[in-house]
Formats: C-alpha cells, structure tokens, sequence
C-alpha cells in the first residue's frame, strides 16, 4: 500500500533553495531528459509524441505559473505578466498575441513544430545540453547530448522509484507523471515493475487537478490522431 | 473575417498541409487501380460469367459519388472522421456502431488477406515466366507478407511521392493497353455490347456489382486526412469525387476495351483460360516487350501498395477501438520508439499468415478461391458498412441542426441508401454466382453470414458496455478524442471546419 506518511526523499540536486530561476528545474527540460537516452541523447519516443509532450510541458510550465488554465478543452489566459523564463514569456506572448485560437489542441499542435528546438536550445543556453556533430560528412546533423548523465538520469530515477515504491509525488512530479503517461513513455519508466505500480500512477494522475488533466486528456488525442493519420512524408 | 494581425498559427500549421492531388494519389493508390484491371476485372470476369462488368464500374461509381455527398458533409460534423463506425454511432446509435465495427474489421481483413493470393500467384508467375524460377504462390505470398508485417511495425508506409509516381504509371500503361486493345478488335468493329445499361437488369449484375465495388474500396479513406489538408471545406470532398469518377472511368475503360479486344461473346471464355494474364496477352502481339514486362511489374507493386495499405488500415481500425476501450486497451498503445500501433499491426499479421498457411496447406487456388473469394467476401462487408453508412449520414442530418442544403443532408444520402442496399440484396441473391458455385451450395451463406455474425457479436457487446462500463460506452466512437470523454462531454459534433 502506498506509504503516504513518509518523509519525502531528498529533491535534485541542482536545485538549491534561494538560488536563481534559471537553475530551478523546469517541466520542459526534465520531461526532455526523461523522453532522451540519459548517456547517448538518442530519444525514447517516436516523433510526435516527443513533440507534442513537450509542447504539453511547456504549457504546464505556464500553468504552474500561474499564467493560464485549462477547462473544456480551451486555454485561458489568467495573468498577462510575463514569467522570468524566456522561453515561457515567448510562449505566453504567442499565447496573448492569438487570441482568436483558445483549442488546447491547435496550441499543442502550433507549439509542437517548435517546442523540441527552443526547449532544447533553452538547455543548452544553462549548460544542461551539449551541442554534438554526428554522422558522415554527407549526413551530418547536431544533437544534444546531455552533460552530465546524472542530472540527466535523475528525473528518471526518481519517478520510477517513486512510482515502483507507492509513494506520493509532489506537484512537479506529477506533471511529469502525467506527460510520461500520456505520451505513453510509461511502459519504459516501469519496465519489468508490477501491473499495480502501473496503476498507481494512472491514479497520481488521474487524482490530480483538473485543468491539468484537461490538457493531459487533448495531449493523448493529439497523439492518438496523430497514429491515425500517419504517413510517411 | 479579415483580421489587422497575421494569423502566424494557423500559418504555421498550414505548412505541409495536403492539397487535392496528395489527397488524390493516397486513396487511388490504395485502390490500387491495376490490380482492379487486370486481377478484378477478369477474374470477375471469369468467375461471375458474367459480360456486364465495365457497365457495373460506372454504375457502381456513379452510386459512390451519390453516396460521398452525404458522406463528405458528415465528415467535417464528427471527431474519428477516418472510420465508418463513428459514422453509424453518431447516425443509428453505439450498439449499431460497434456491429459496424466488428464488420469493418472482419472486411479489411479480408480485403488484405485476399491480396496475398493475388500477389503470391502473380508473382510466381511472372518469377517463373521471366527468369525461369520454380516458386509457389504461397513461398511469395509469404515473402510479401513478411515484409508487410515489418513495415506494419515500423509505420512505413510508402512515401506520397513514391506513390504519386507508381500511380500515374500504372494508369499511363492501362490507358496505352486500353488504346491498343481499342485499336485492335476482335471482330474488326469497336463493339458497345458490355457497356449497355441493360446488363444491369440482366441476371448475375448483383455479382458484377459487388465485383466493382471492390476495386473502389479504398476512397473512403479521403476523409482520414480531413484535418491535415489546407481547405477541408474543399480538398477532401473534392479529392473523394474525383478519386470515384476517375478510377470508375479508368475501370470501366479498361473492362470494356478487353471485351472489345476478344469481342463481347468470349471474353468470358478468355477470361477463364488466361486468367490474370489476359490484359497482357492481349496487348502483347502489339506492343514491346519491355512496355508490357513494365506493365506487369506495375501490377506486382500495385497489388503490394494494396496490400501495405489495408494492413495499415486494420491496425488503425484496432488502435482506435483499443483507444475507446471497446477492445482491451493494450490495443490502444503505440510502439514506443516508432508510434506504430504495434499489437494490432501485429494481431492483423498473425491473421493473415494463418490464413495463408491453410490455404497453402489445403492447396486452394490462390486466385479463385483466396484472391477472388476473399476480396469479393471484403467488398461485400464494406458494401454493408456503405449501406449502414449512408443511412446513418440521413438519420444524423434529420436529428441535428446543420447548415447543408437539402441536397446533401437528406436527397442525396436518400438515392444512396436506396441504391446500395438494391445492390446489397442482389448481391446476396446472387452470391453463388459471385463465388461461381452450384446455387445450393452452403458456401454462399457462409461467407454473407460471418458478418451477421461479427455485427451481432458487436451489437451484443456494446449492450454488455452499456450495462457494466457506462463510460466505456459514452466513448464510443471516439477513437483517440475518447481520453477527453470522461472529463467533458466531449464535442462529438463540431462545428465544420
């Protein structure tokens, strides 16, 4: 049985009470190093999953700001200033500046053909990213390479024991509990764990709040639609 | 409405979007236009006995068109637009939306499993012919097969552009076998007799219909892509309008010229002796060697698109109705790394390769007994769905209120219904016919009463649902919009794009 009373384990380490904002960990960046290998950057989702979980992410960042909300399917603009992070600012920007466009899903959809890129440029901006060349000279491309596989591994580690231990979560790891889910990353954050752990964090997230699950339930069909109407390009 | 700012999301969504010629090429390439020519139309032929088949394609296309009007303007009204079901759901209710269900599923099947036969057999031939090799038609039935269920669960499907060019191929070298079967008639005059619109009250038409209607399945798919096109108002109705006509004039072109080339008294007997050779030989006294080798390779890749298309679709089809729960939910999930809907992709493989080693093992006919029977078993299921559909298309513009003339919400829905189901009762009048077995043989119920089965399964089911998981019951229909269902009621009728 889940063992609600305990005390919680000790946070990440990167963050340190009363440090700065651009090293308090933030959703995107977290749900980017859990949906990428920890050691070699390659991703552990195909595409649009990957894409549109962290256009999610991004919206939960405003979310837990304060910024905006979720209800019916829509998203609503609760406070016009801007947040400190850059990146949050530009989306809440885009977010004021298109007013006529309320659907979580045209959002998650808009913010998905660039999310990967500016939340990965973000990353790197701090440090937590590296820039790598690979493939022949033909084929050449960069991706981003985690620089230190423990800060990398961590979001990973703990949700899994947590998940795998019945705990509770606090409410940024229920985010990602949520984004794993429903971008269905789960089954590799559980591999080999019980079916009960599995519904264990079903429930976290279906126990959390509701304008939460409201974007979680667009991200799911977008990702559904997007099986369904898949061709190769 | 005219806006002073520029609207940079819907810009930016509108990149990659499809216009009407991609739209075009995905669904006729899954019709795959030459298997229709030269495997359907002359083992219709063949088999049904009967000489009205090029009439048929152009009165089977000239029902679809009625039937896509209605079909078209729902589309743009319901979330899962891509599956026949949603549209029954929404039209006669959920129980009557799973029955369709379980049919589409036991009819895509069998659309794709029939295929290998007409693959394998078709393929061994021309092995054999060209190189000399020795094969069976079951060793590359199976070969194709093991390819598709890999491909299935990478999610590759072929590219828009690899299509577009197989596409305008094969119907170049159809339209060239055509000119040349034209220029060279049998009897020294081009004879009319198979196009005469009185084959369609002759005896056996409900056999020559169904036939036809097989070699347009596939069309429907138009609106799958309604959400990813650049004007869904336009491109997908006209994508779907033009895909019928098109491909109803190339079928019933090429049908009549082979008539035309045998003259009308034995195209039968022809059809019989060379089976799905006869296009081929009937050009190639005329024609260059290498004209007529590419025409049969075009035929090979064709029926291998088909083929690659239909198992995508059964997977689909599985991975929405896992999504709803109404089958269990592992269906629903994905492949991690490739977003393949891997367990039915994987459910559908296993299928058709125990079909295929049963047929192999009790040595069938590849093209009679599997490609044959089987689609024309496949046609006849997606003739049902047609048929419930079209009602379903009335009965959901007479409960809502829409903006669509009467044209396309009631009169053109109306002739539709009207005129599938005469179709679909002649059909199963003649279906000893359309098998070309003895009329008292069991087989002919056999094939019609597995989807009875199937629906009475579905509707049986949706009942149960209904009883002990309500919220399971609400979603269907939904496909993938299901997550959203138990948190809203969810918008199963939108406004049209």
């Amino acid at each position: 049985m889940p063992a609600h009373n305990e005390p919680a384990p000790p946070r990440r380490p990167v963050r340190a009470i009363g440090t700065a904002a651009a090293v308090s960990p933030r959703i995107a960046d977290e749900f980017f190093y859990m949906a990428h290998d920890d050691q070699t950057g390659r991703p552990r989702l195909f595409d649009t999953a990957l894409a549109s979980g962290l256009a999610a992410a991004l919206l939960v960042e405003l979310y837990y700001e304060r910024r905006i909300t979720f209800e019916h399917g829509k998203v609503e603009v609760l406070q016009r200033l801007p947040p400190k992070d850059w990146l949050q600012h530009l989306v809440l920007d885009q977010l004021i500046a298109q007013p006529q466009h309320t659907d979580t899903r045209t959002w998650l959809a808009f913010l998905a053909t660039t999310a990967y890129e500016q939340v990965a440029t973000r990353m790197w901006q701090v440090g937590l990213l590296q820039q790598q060349q690979i493939g022949r000279l033909w084929r050449q491309r960069t991706v981003y390479v985690p620089t230190d596989i423990n800060t990398a591994a961590w979001s990973w580690a703990r949700l899994s024991q947590q998940v795998r231990n019945y705990r509770q979560l606090d409410h940024f790891d229920i985010a990602l509990a949520g984004l794993t889910l429903h971008t269905q990353l789960d089954t590799a954050l559980l591999d080999g764990a019980p079916y009960s752990a599995h519904a264990h964090l079903r429930q976290l997230v279906n126990q959390s709040w509701l304008p939460l699950r409201d974007l979680l339930a667009d991200l799911s069909s977008v990702i559904g639609a997007g099986v369904l109407s898949h061709r190769t390009s | 409405m005219p806006r002073s700012k520029p609207d940079t999301v819907t810009a930016v969504l509108a990149r990659g979007r499809l216009g009407i010629p991609s739209v075009v090429f995905f669904v006729i390439a899954a019709a795959a236009p030459l298997t229709v020519i030269a495997g359907g139309a002359t083992t219709g032929y063949a088999v049904t006995g009967v000489t009205g088949i090029p009439v048929s394609y152009l009165v089977v296309a000239a029902v679809l068109a009625m039937f896509a009007v209605g079909y078209v303007a729902m589309s743009r009204r319901i979330v899962n637009a891509g599956a026949f079901y949603t549209y029954v759901t929404h039209g006669l209710g959920r129980p009557a939306g799973v029955a369709a269900a379980m049919v589409a599923l036991l009819a895509y099947n069998a659309m794709q499993i029939g295929l290998y036969g007409g693959f394998g057999a078709v393929l061994a031939q021309f092995l054999q012919s060209r190189y000399g090799w020795d094969t069976t038609w079951w060793l590359c039935a199976l070969a194709a097969w093991a390819v598709v269920a890999v491909l299935g669960l990478l999610r590759i499907d072929l590219n828009g552009k690899v299509l577009a060019v197989m596409l305008v191929a094969e119907c170049a070298v159809a339209l060239v076998f055509d000119a040349v079967m034209l220029g060279h008639p049998a009897s020294g005059t081009v004879a009319f007799d198979t196009l005469a619109p009185s084959h369609i009250f002759a005896a056996g038409i409900g056999a020559a219909l169904v036939t036809a209607i097989t070699g347009f399945v596939g069309f429907e798919g138009t609106v799958v892509f309604s959400e990813e096109t650049k004007d869904p108002r336009r491109t997908v109705p006209r994508a779907t309008y033009i895909a019928v006509v098109l491909t109803g004039l190339l079928y019933g072109l090429s049908a009549w010229a082979m008539s035309v080339a045998t003259g009308p008294d034995s195209i039968v007997d022809a059809a019989r002796a060379d089976g799905t050779d006869l296009i081929f030989n009937l050009v190639s006294p005329h024609l260059g060697t290498s004209v007529v080798t590419i025409g049969r390779i075009l035929f090979i890749t064709s029926l291998f698109a088909a083929l690659l298309s239909f198992h995508h679709t059964v997977a689909r089809y599985l991975f929405a109705l896992g999504r709803e729960r109404v089958l269990p939910a592992a269906l629903g999930r994905t492949s991690r790394r490739t977003g393949a809907p891997k367990i039915g992709s994987i459910i559908q493989s296993v299928v058709a390769v125990v079909v295929l080693v049963g047929y192999a093992a009790a040595n069938a006919d590849p093209i009679v007994h599997l490609f044959f029977w089987v689609t024309v078993t496949g046609g006849l299921g997606v003739l049902v769905l047609m048929t419930v559909t079209s009602a379903a298309v009335v009965s959901f513009f007479a409960r809502i209120r829409h903006g669509e003339g009467p044209w396309r919400a009631v009169v053109a829905p109306l002739i539709a219904t009207i005129a599938l189901t005469a179709i679909l009762l002649v059909t199963l009048d003649e279906f000893d016919t359309l098998l070309g077995v003895h009329p008292h043989s069991p087989l002919r119920w056999l094939f019609p009463a597995a989807y009875a089965i199937v629906a009475l399964i579905g509707a049986t089911w949706a009942l149960i649902l209904r009883a002990a998981k309500p919220d399971v019951y609400n979603a269907i229909g939904l496909g993938p919009e299901s997550a959203t269902a138990s948190l809203r009621s969810p918008t199963t009728v939108r406004q049209p794009a």
